[in-house]
């Protein structure tokens, strides 16, 4: 019996690889992208949720500092020099302040800055070094107070652009027709608040209390809304050219293990379904809304990575269909 | 008021790859960076298929995705329509790169200026004659309608697109002549007449709504 032919590999022609006319995959952005919207997703909502909650202030405490906040704090720092750390030219990061009238990463960039500034200087007076608080005589006793109640005011909302920024810096342009979709931002929103949620529902049951059974429905109904919006978002226009490569790569693809099975099904449907059952069985609720935070965090962490991924530019015209006619 | 574009008549660019060349040596742009590619595909079914070639470069669109996603204002377009990147301003985001959808920004990364043909890294002198003639490793740079010969020509009373010396190179180059290049708004440019004898004017990625200045001619 002869062996079994096989064809040699043929010489790569550079040219005919690189300038033929198709569907091309984005590969500018990727893994450090993907940590860094994760991260500023959860510090975001951390924020905002702990409030939401009334929790800011019981859930112990981190050199005098509400833990929550500290948590926050340290996502969107870590969230930050991830950013300018991939930057061509990190040093020059400070410019990306410049374009507000029209860039949502500047948007983003004066979020973050003014998060920092605002959330910082709200509880800078609670900071103990060693027996001493020495910035307790600032004119802000808390937030209730004139200037507290401002601050807090300018950092929930910076909180929320955090949160927001990185889907709509995708959704902008119409480049990638699987990214320009109001369903980008809004899942990147939905994904951050229901990771904070879990993260701050965790620390309740750290910090010994139980979690209530609104919490919990209010888990649920976050990660419902992603999960449905990740399902839409597949089923709308899918045989736009374009999306119609990426819900290929999402669906039946190479991402398809990651985005399908584990970030929709098990980091965002089977949490769901968990905070349902916990917001009904009082007795598990802390269980099962310890085991929806990794699942929730993952599943997030992958949504994004995915969603890069399959950014799929359609080819610039297609000989097939007629291009559009325009004047001169 | 002066509006620069080009038309690009597909059914005269025989392939040759003429333009790619002559853009690379009069812009010294980046290793792995072509301005101005052109691209081929198969059109019909055999036994009636054929190649066919496009002509690509930016499309310095009126209402550039580039300049709007970048945070750092590094790319502007200017009041007769072409869009630079300015290298010094650039901070490397690469957000102009994602927001284009025709792929026609490229980032000078140190890396990539030392890649050998065989794959390995050579030496880090091979980025001199680039970081010499003003690249910055880490920036973003783009094809300019070559808008130092459009200045000079401008300044010496040249005519774009009429004057080889005040035109872009690949339009100079092009020995099928299927590049046309002059002023939009003047309906006795070149560009113009023959859009309106050889018409109609296409653009790429309609869908996009770019407001692309270079459009084709028998695209589809």
């Amino acid at each position: 019996m002869s062996a079994p032919v096989t064809a040699a590999p043929l010489p790569q022609n550079v040219f005919m690889d690189r300038w033929v006319l198709g569907p091309k995959t984005q590969r500018v952005w990727g893994l450090n992208h993907a940590i860094w919207f994760t991260l500023m997703g959860i510090g975001g909502g951390v924020f905002l949720v702990g409030r939401a909650f009334d929790v800011t202030t019981e859930l112990g405490r981190v050199l005098g500092l509400p833990l929550v906040d500290v948590v926050s704090f340290v996502l969107i720092a870590i969230g930050g020099v991830v950013l300018i750390a991939d930057l061509g030219r990190p040093l020059q990061a400070w410019r990306a302040f410049r374009n507000v009238k029209a860039s949502w990463i500047s948007w983003g960039a004066w979020a973050d800055l003014v998060f920092l500034t605002f959330g910082g200087l709200l509880m800078l007076p609670d900071l103990e070094i060693g027996d001493s608080t020495p910035f307790s005589g600032l004119g802000w006793e808390s937030e209730a107070d004139g200037a507290g109640s401002v601050m807090l005011v300018l950092a929930s909302i910076a909180a929320v652009v955090v949160m927001l920024y990185a889907g709509a810096v995708l959704a902008r342009p119409r480049s990638i027709p699987y990214w320009h979709s109001v369903a980008v931002p809004f899942q990147f929103l939905a994904s951050s608040l229901a990771m904070a949620t879990a993260t701050v529902l965790v620390l309740v049951v750290l910090d010994g209390d139980d979690v209530t059974s609104g919490q919990a429905v209010t888990l649920a109904v976050l990660s419902a809304a992603l999960a449905v919006s990740m399902l839409l978002h597949l089923t709308t226009d899918k045989e736009a050219p374009g999306k119609k490569e990426s819900i290929d790569r999402l669906v039946r693809g190479s991402s398809r293990t990651t985005f399908l099975f584990v970030s929709l099904l098990a980091g965002t449907a089977l949490p769901a379904l968990l905070a349902l059952v916990a917001a009904a069985a009082g007795g598990a609720r802390n269980a099962l809304v310890v085991v929806a935070l990794p699942l929730l965090v993952v599943g997030g962490f992958l949504l994004r990575l995915d969603t890069l991924k399959a950014g799929i530019y359609p080819p610039v015209t297609m000989p097939s269909v007629p291009a559009r006619r325009t004047r001169g | 008021m002066t509006r620069w574009g080009m038309v690009i008549d597909v059914g005269r660019c025989i392939g040759c790859q003429a333009c790619t060349v002559a853009c690379k040596v009069e812009n010294l742009s980046p290793v792995d960076a072509w301005y101005a590619p052109v691209v081929e595909y198969e059109v019909g079914e055999y036994p009636d298929a054929r190649m066919s070639y496009l002509p690509t470069l930016c499309n310095h669109c009126t209402d550039a995705p580039c300049v709007t996603a970048c945070p750092s204002g590094a790319l502007r377009r200017r009041d007769d329509g072409i869009v630079l990147a300015d290298e010094d301003r650039c901070i490397g985001s690469r957000a102009c790169m994602a927001a284009c959808p025709y792929g026609a920004l490229h980032l000078f990364e140190e890396a990539s200026g030392e890649v050998l043909g065989d794959g390995s890294r050579g030496r880090p002198s091979l980025l001199e004659p680039y970081t010499a003639a003003g690249r910055i490793p880490g920036t973003v740079s783009k094809c300019t309608y070559c808008a130092h010969r459009i200045d000079f020509g401008t300044a010496n009373g040249l005519m774009p697109g009429v004057d080889p010396l005040a035109t872009p190179v690949c339009v100079v180059t092009c020995p099928a002549e299927c590049r046309i290049f002059g002023d939009l708004d003047d309906p006795d440019s070149r560009v113009s007449r023959y859009t309106a004898e050889r018409g109609p004017r296409e653009v790429l990625r309609p869908d996009a709504q770019t407001g692309a200045t270079t459009a084709y001619v028998g695209l589809s």
